[in-house]
């Protein structure tokens, strides 16, 4: 089972997923990484599960278009959007302590959790 | 008699209910998914779809009103739910009718209650009608369990078919795209209630059998459309393991 590391606010969270997990879901869910994962429309427009991913970006698909149009060029600085990744294999990531912007404004309002 | 299922087992009972009906048995389902429906087929989908899935907080917001008090995370979740559908991000039927536009429709044809068949209207009233009438657990498990927990695996199969062979652009079917993330939530939460609050053989065999007729409405449904939009142009012939009618 893949192994998840996420760093937040100066804490370490460690968990195992099943494979094909969109960690979005899990912690919508209440499983982990929730309560430790912000996370927002889970739709690709808010950006507020943006992460960096610290290890294992060679495993993740290339970022599709709502990456790229709202992460723009946060990608090279290895930003991802959680929401829209399906993970199968072990990653470290850390999530800022203030959310990116998205670089398209919102039609609406994004929930913070 | 039916006993007292645990969690696991009650769990696999109810993915069973919903699996022999599965709408990817229809043959709207298998035609869509196999690049046969032309863009005015997708319109008409379109326009039926807008008057099953349009009213879904108003379906949640009858059971959120009839949840006991004290079901907090159940109350919380089927907010949480209305919101998502609403105002979380994009609400959920504007994309569904930037698909239809991009289908060749409007937002005028698309909202208009006349332009949907009569067993679209039958479907839209039953989700009411258990919404309104059964216990709220076994709404729960009527509406989330058996109707939006199908959604992500129907998606799953229609999405790259919209993109490679109907030569849709991202943006066209970002609707698609949202319900595989949202509604995977959804329908999950939703067994997490179910499997809670069904705590007795009664309540466990509503539920399952809300279940298998959910399921059940919305393959009709999508049958329907098949007969109602498709077969003229699309003989049932011409389509590979199908499930012809609903037994």
């Amino acid at each position: 089972m893949p192994t998840v590391t996420l760093h937040r606010d100066g804490q370490t969270y460690r968990g195992e997923i099943d494979t094909n997990t969109n960690l979005v879901v899990k912690a919508g869910i209440r499983q982990f990484p929730y309560p430790n994962l912000r996370y927002g429309c889970g739709m690709g427009k808010c950006a507020k599960c943006a992460c960096r991913v610290l290890d294992g970006a060679e495993h993740l698909p290339e970022p599709n278009w709502k990456e790229k149009q709202r992460l723009g060029p946060h990608l090279e600085q290895g930003y991802r959007l959680l929401c829209q990744l399906w993970l199968s294999h072990d990653i470290e990531i850390e999530q800022d302590k203030v959310p990116l912007a998205p670089l398209k404004a919102e039609p609406a309002q994004g929930e913070t959790r | 008699m039916p006993e007292l299922m645990n969690h696991v087992d009650f769990r696999t009972a109810l993915e069973n209910a919903i699996k022999g009906k599965s709408a990817n048995k229809a043959p709207f389902s298998i035609a869509w998914a196999s690049g046969k429906l032309s863009r005015e087929h997708l319109a008409r989908w379109a326009e039926n779809h807008f008057h099953y899935v349009g009213p879904f907080a108003d379906y949640l917001a009858y059971v959120y009103a009839r949840m006991p008090d004290g079901f907090t995370e159940a109350k919380d979740f089927l907010l949480a739910n209305m919101y998502e559908e609403e105002i979380g991000g994009d609400r959920h039927t504007d994309l569904l009718i930037r698909f239809a536009e991009a289908c060749g429709t409007t937002r005028a044809r698309v909202t208009d209650p006349d332009n949907m068949s009569a067993t679209t209207r039958g479907l839209q009233s039953w989700c009411y009608a258990v919404a309104m009438r059964e216990d709220p657990i076994v709404a729960v498990a009527g509406l989330v369990v058996g109707l939006e927990s199908q959604v992500p695996s129907i998606y799953r199969r229609q999405t790259p078919t919209l993109r490679d062979k109907y030569k849709f652009t991202d943006e066209e079917v970002e609707f698609f795209d949202l319900h595989i993330v949202s509604d995977e939530i959804h329908g999950e939460r939703g067994y997490q209630i179910v499997l809670e609050h069904a705590n007795t053989v009664e309540l466990q065999q509503r539920c399952l059998k809300i279940c298998e007729v959910g399921a059940q409405m919305r393959l009709l449904y999508t049958t329907a459309l098949y007969w109602d939009y498709v077969a003229k142009d699309l003989p049932i012939e011409q389509l590979d393991m199908v499930e012809r009618k609903v037994a």
